[in-house]
């Protein structure tokens, strides 16, 4: 036990090391320019966060969320997510590794799609992924935060491969992860230009008006750090779908109230290009809708209680801590 | 940061959950209607039930009759009594407040005295702590205890006292010296025997048409000088130890609970879309705040402070409870406008505005939260 938290937090700090010294708002704005960060991706190939988690790497799939979690509290523009993914699903290998959603003959909205050596294609629903290897890219494009997500082509003889595990889902649960990751960083900002910002000659922090939003910011944060948590718990259980769903659910009603509130908190500082606030905001808001929405993960955790009926529907809500 | 750690329920308390549900199936017959609000049913044979079976002071020590057993035993307990509906206000307060209260601060006496009796399922207590001129600021109360000779001379009113008409005991806050400059200093906790003491109960209806809560008036009651609990003037600390105590637990999200079993009812197996969304929102949410209800738990059986995180938790379990009849109302299918979803419903709502304000507000905790962000 104390050895597994070692190793996490080793990981983490570590993490935090290299992430306070590369992922600066400079490098975000030129990754949103469309200029990948080489050298933030070589220092975490370097340490190996490329494959925490993959078999042979020593490493566990909690250590590898808890570090995806600790990439959306950086805003780190690469795609670790899906590396990890597939890293974990496949034979670990060193370069970088994308996924997305097969569509028509082609896989939409891959992260970094025009840099990955290779892209998995997923769909909703099945466990069988499809690979391919130096996909031909067929068009960029950028999500809300300017993420890439481009197309690719999926080519009519792509290997295919049985993941075991809902890869939709664990592409939704690697959002929950990063959209936690972006809140606590919200809430840190909020708290932090409260503090500073001076009108009506004292800090707005000692406005009960201000308190009372950041309380309300802290307790939507507090819930998401946690039902990500149980989200990642339910990997290895017969409810990893409806854990998903619930995690999935609940974070991106805490984004929808946080960024709102925060954004509030910083008036037009906070509006313009110039702040950092924006590439954390942007990115819950673009996260929220990757992989699922609320919508969706509530109508399968709804659908799922549903069947269960109305007298087995607190046995399931208290199966498990 | 504040931090709600992955704790879970012991393998060891499924047993006791199968204990409860299969006492909870053969007890029936005393909630035909089921309520997951606290307040709601006052049942003193039910009660003296759960004593019977060791489920009320669960984790207190032996000496004073209790079960030594672990918060999340307890945890357990309350949990599926609040999601089955069962009548638990007799006891609730003694068990959760008063009975802690008077184990951390209480004389040795004292708790040789009630301890036992709560624990029986015996002695029910009320919370004598709002007064007509005093809500948030507690440190203005202006009921007075003086000493004189060994007795206390009591002169006040406290008011929205949940079931004085019905309980044995009542733990006031009062001021045993004058008002200084420390606004907190002067204040006594006292023990009021509500059937024997002289005290004056008047009812007050609800909104909802309950008479639950009460004014209780003191003119010259006397009572002997034992009855303060622990030191005198030790109040204000003693108060808001105890109010940390009753914000983290499954009470505080749980009131609205049977709207939502009502709701997954009459939706039926094969949901609309919006149907099967409004219950996956709401079990997202409950599934949340339980685990950081547990977390909190957790935090307490290892002694550590829980006043920010009980406060935040009772904040998103308060406003969740209030939301979630709005969310179910909302997805009801047109046919629930009769029947045991809109019977549940409006006896949900009608009781919700006070869900935000009892145990604290809404205000008071966003307060005690930015304290613990450091903002004040």
């Amino acid at each position: 036990m104390s050895e597994t938290q070692s190793t996490l937090q080793l990981i983490l700090d570590s993490g935090e090391k290299i992430f306070s010294d590369h992922c600066d708002k400079k490098l975000l704005d030129q990754a949103e320019a469309g200029v990948f960060a080489e050298n933030l991706w070589q220092q975490i190939v370097a340490n190996g966060f490329n494959q925490l988690g993959a078999s042979g790497s020593g490493t566990t799939a909690e250590e590898m969320y808890a570090f995806i979690m600790q990439c959306g509290r950086f805003a780190v523009p690469l795609p670790i997510a899906e590396t990890l993914l597939v890293n974990s699903w496949l034979e670990p290998g060193e370069g970088l590794y994308s996924v997305g959603v097969v569509s028509n003959g082609q896989i939409i909205d891959v992260p970094w799609g025009r840099k990955a050596d290779k892209v998995v294609g997923i769909q909703s629903g099945s466990t069988v992924v499809f690979v391919v290897d130096q996909p031909a890219l067929v068009e960029q494009r950028v999500n809300l935060a300017g993420e890439p997500r481009d197309t690719v082509v999926l080519p009519d003889d792509a290997r295919t491969v049985d993941v075991g595990l809902d890869p939709f889902a664990q592409l939704a649960l690697t959002r929950s992860n990063l959209m936690a990751g972006a809140l606590q960083t919200l809430l840190d900002l909020g708290i932090t230009f409260a503090m500073e910002r001076t009108q009506f000659g004292r800090t707005i922090s000692k406005f009960q008006a201000i308190q009372h939003a950041l309380a309300v910011v802290a307790s939507e944060v507090a819930a998401a750090r946690r039902a990500a948590d149980a989200g990642v718990d339910g990997l290895h259980g017969e409810r990893f779908l409806p854990e998903v769903a619930a995690s999935k659910a609940r974070i991106g009603e805490a984004v929808t109230v946080a960024a709102e509130q925060i954004h509030q908190i910083h008036g037009a500082m906070g509006f313009t290009h110039e702040h950092r606030l924006h590439h954390f905001s942007r990115r819950a808001w673009a996260w929220r809708d990757e992989f699922g929405n609320e919508f969706h993960w509530q109508k399968m955790l709804g659908n799922h209680l549903a069947a269960l009926g109305a007298d087995n529907l607190w046995s399931f809500i208290a199966t498990r801590g | 940061m504040l931090q709600f750690d992955r704790v879970s329920l012991d393998v060891d308390t499924e047993t006791l959950r199968g204990d409860v549900r299969g006492f909870l199936a053969e007890n029936q017959a005393h909630f035909p209607k089921p309520n997951s609000d606290f307040v709601t049913g006052h049942d003193a044979e039910f009660s003296r039930k759960l004593g019977e079976k060791g489920w009320i002071g669960m984790n207190w020590p032996k000496q004073y009759g209790g079960g030594e057993r672990t918060f999340f035993e307890r945890y357990v307990v309350t949990e599926e009594l609040l999601a089955a509906g069962a009548p638990v206000s007799a006891h609730w307060i003694a068990d959760r407040q008063s009975g802690p209260l008077l184990l951390r601060f209480g004389t040795e006496a004292q708790r040789q005295t009630y301890l036992p009796q709560i624990v029986r399922g015996e002695a029910f207590f009320s919370i004598g702590m709002s007064e007509p001129d005093t809500g948030s600021d507690l440190a203005s109360v202006r009921t007075t205890a003086i000493k004189e000779g060994d007795e206390y001379r009591i002169n006040g009113t406290k008011i929205w006292t949940t079931d004085a008409h019905r309980n044995h005991y009542i733990i006031c806050l009062v001021r045993t010296e004058a008002a200084s400059e420390n606004r907190h200093a002067g204040l006594s906790q006292i023990i009021v025997d509500l059937q024997n003491d002289g005290a004056q109960v008047r009812p007050i209806a609800n909104m909802a048409g309950g008479e639950d809560f009460n004014e209780v008036v003191f003119e010259d009651v006397m009572v002997p000088a034992d009855r303060i609990v622990g030191e005198p003037g030790n109040g204000w600390a003693q108060v808001t130890s105890e109010l940390a105590y009753e914000r983290s637990g499954p009470e505080r999200f749980l009131s609205a609970f049977r709207v939502f079993v009502e709701l997954v009812r009459v939706c039926g197996e094969h949901p609309a879309p919006h149907e099967a969304a409004a219950i996956g929102r709401i079990a997202s949410h409950i599934m949340t705040m339980r685990r950081m209800s547990i977390s909190v738990a957790g935090m307490l059986e290892n002694s550590k402070d829980v006043v920010v995180e009980a406060a935040l938790v009772k904040e998103l379990g308060n406003n969740f409870e209030k939301v979630l009849p709005e969310i179910a109302r909302l997805a009801a299918p047109i046919g629930a406008s009769r029947g045991a979803f809109r019977e549940t419903f409006e006896e949900t709502l009608l009781l919700s505005p006070s869900f935000t304000l009892r145990g604290g507000t809404r205000e008071i905790l966003r307060g005690v939260i930015a304290r613990g962000l450091g903002l004040r």
